[in-house]
């Protein structure tokens, strides 16, 4: 059985969840089988990524090719796992695995009744399943319907809380990304239009040949695509649906979605830009000088915002958006370094703002303090939620030992090579925007006393359940193990963006 | 007495159009339509019926479990589907490879797999066709 098992691995990780999420709403009432289910799935993905990605690294990067049906290449849709697909497959399947135990204890509390519970599952496992399939995946009709299923999935997951903030956000969200999504579609059109491929190898191989026939049509497709996942993926200024959705979600979704969802779909852009149109292709359009402009004004701009929020989940969203920022930006850099420093800071992003975000879930849900400035003392009463969310926010700002670091030292020495000042100075300038907006909360919540406990409305607030704490502990380790062991996943970041780079 | 020519016709309609739907799923790999199509035809005769002879009735025709299994095993049929493949040691939805008799062209019996995975999608989409009906009609 297991020889028929491994060839089959990438298509598996991708139908697997959706699988189990087909058949979750015929016994929703049984909330055990439900998180059983889907904590199994979860180990069972993230196996079957790491097995993957452990065959892609023997095999030096060459990847394994999977035809759907049998049909080959320019006809049959293909799924591809290669270095950047198996990366991705591990940061998902890595992410949403505690994510998913820390959702089995909290969220019978933020979304309320069993049947709510189990279709936020039916939606988090559709996510998970698009989100792997965006990783492997390898033709330009298969991103769009992948991208339409996390879309649909995340407005679904923005809306769970029976509240009316999260309907408004949910439809605001909804919106948007419908908005994304159809330039993404004419995008792919136009591609598809001058190309007559859908596989992304053949339409790149057919784009370098043609691009100057038809100069204005892969303008055309470059601007709807760049500004189709910018809105999707909230580049800063088409970002404004993002805060309400994501500090408007269940805890457990508002990581899933800052965390990977966003992720996905930088994932996507990556690949048009290096996987179709190519680096050459960037630079004769100057998409790469408008990716780091847009980075650099992110990165600011979302810092500044984050800085003026005072509740937590908010600012942490905002904080998103700057991050975004950085990635962006690192796109644009067009080296081996700066490329591996975004790729590694992808993965490091999905696991940091996963585990601040449950943090501030778990301190929203204990105490009911959704400010900044009501977090007086906390670090005290919950001492492990708060370790957690200082480890994730030492991350976030990238001192060494934590994993933020590596990417960010990435990025900086690709900067660096560009020759560039404003790269430089806005990567570094960014780390320090960061320690100011996220320093506060640990000094309010380690070194300031906590309120009288006589006063009626703190109640004394404790750390979460087991299942919530083992989340924290296995993502805060991850936080740290990436940044004092970078080396497998690193590796895997450079010969992915050799790769993309080599490929024009 | 008002609907009673309305009720007496939809009496005898309703059966073939519901019938016609599931002739257009199955026929999807020989004729214009398909499994999509035929699922809103056959969804469409059911809501036809909740409208004309009452809400309730149409609930109690099709209760809320029945929409939610065929939804849920209506997709999962698909998944299995492509699971022969795999099954016979070839890709995730193969259909010749897979060693299924593809039948004489242009015959109901062609296309192998693709009236069978056609089944699926046309229940799953005329059950949440309905379901989105009452969805609406309940709130």
């Amino acid at each position: 059985m297991t020889a028929t098992i491994i060839p089959d691995l990438p298509v598996f990780v991708v139908i697997a969840p959706l699988f189990v999420a087909f058949v979750l709403p015929t016994f929703a009432r049984r909330m055990r089988l439900v998180e059983a289910l889907v904590i199994l799935v979860g180990i069972l993905g993230f196996l079957g990524a790491l097995y993957l990605a452990s065959l892609v690294f023997a095999q030096k990067g060459s990847p394994l090719i999977y035809s759907l049906g049998g049909w080959q290449a320019p006809w049959g849709i293909e799924l591809k796992a290669g270095n950047l697909g198996a990366l991705f497959l591990l940061v998902v399947t890595g992410v949403s695995l505690p994510v998913s135990l820390f959702a089995k204890g909290n969220l019978a509390q933020e979304v309320g009744g069993k049947e709510r519970s189990a279709r936020f599952y039916v939606l988090y496992l559709l996510l998970g399943g698009a989100l792997a399939g965006m990783a492997v995946t390898n033709d330009l009709f298969n991103v769009f319907v992948l991208v339409e299923v996390v879309t649909l999935s995340c407005c679904g997951l923005v809306s769970a809380r029976n509240h009316p903030r999260a309907a408004e956000a949910a439809f605001k969200y909804l919106i948007m990304a419908t908005l994304g999504s159809t330039l993404v579609m004419g995008g792919i059109g136009f591609i598809y239009m001058i190309t007559g491929h859908l596989n992304m190898e053949f339409a790149a191989r057919e784009l370098a040949s043609i691009w100057q026939h038809s100069p204005h049509v892969v303008w055309m497709a470059l601007s709807f695509i760049l500004v189709g996942f910018g809105v999707k993926a909230a580049v800063f200024p088409l970002h404004v649906w993002l805060p309400d959705a994501h500090s408007t979600a269940p805890s457990p979704a508002s990581a899933i979605l800052s965390g990977l969802a966003v992720k996905g779909y930088l994932i996507c852009l990556l690949k048009f830009l290096y996987n179709v149109f190519g680096s050459a292709l960037m630079q004769e359009f100057a998409v790469d000088r408008i990716l780091v402009l847009a980075g650099a004004v992110a990165i600011i701009a979302g810092s500044i915002l984050a800085l003026s929020q005072d509740e937590l989940k908010r600012r942490l969203a905002y904080s998103t958006v700057a991050q975004v920022g950085y990635i962006v930006l690192g796109l644009g850099l067009l080296n081996r370094q700066g490329l591996a420093g975004t790729l590694f800071y992808l993965a490091s992003h999905a696991v940091i703002k996963s585990t601040l975000f449950l943090a501030a879930g778990a301190i929203i849900a204990a105490t009911g303090k959704k400010k900044v400035s009501e977090l007086s003392g906390i670090g005290r009463k919950m001492p492990l939620t708060m370790a957690a969310f200082t480890i994730g926010s030492l991350g976030l700002i990238g001192l060494p030992l934590f994993s933020g670091f590596v990417g960010k030292w990435y990025l900086l020495l690709g900067s660096i090579e560009t020759g560039k000042p404003l790269p430089t100075v806005v990567v570094i300038a960014g780390s320090i925007l960061c320690a100011t907006y996220l320093l506060p909360v640990i000094r309010r919540a380690y070194f300031e006393p906590a309120p009288d406990t006589t006063n009626a409305d703190w109640q004394d607030p404790q750390d979460p359940g087991f299942s919530q704490k083992l989340a924290l502990i296995l993502l805060a380790a991850i936080v740290v193990l990436l940044g004092v062991v970078p080396g497998p996943l690193l590796e895997l970041a450079k010969r992915a963006a050799a790769e993309l780079l080599l490929l024009q | 007495m008002k609907d009673f020519i309305l009720k007496r016709m939809a009496a005898i309609i309703l059966p073939f159009i519901c019938v016609y739907g599931f002739y257009v799923i199955l026929h999807g790999h020989v004729s214009p339509g398909g499994s999509f199509a035929g699922g809103i035809i056959v969804g469409l005769s059911l809501i036809a019926y909740s409208t004309i002879y009452g809400i309730a009735k149409g609930r109690a025709k099709l209760p809320e479990k029945v929409l939610v299994w065929t939804e849920s095993y209506g997709t999962l049929w698909y998944g299995l589907m492509g699971m022969v493949g795999i099954v016979k040691g070839v890709p995730f939805l193969a259909n010749k490879l897979a060693g299924v008799n593809l039948g004489n062209p242009g015959t109901l019996s062609s296309g192998g797999l693709i009236s069978l995975i056609g089944f699926g999608v046309g229940i799953r989409v005329a059950s949440t066709m309905v379901t989105l009906f009452f969805t609406m009609m309940e709130e």
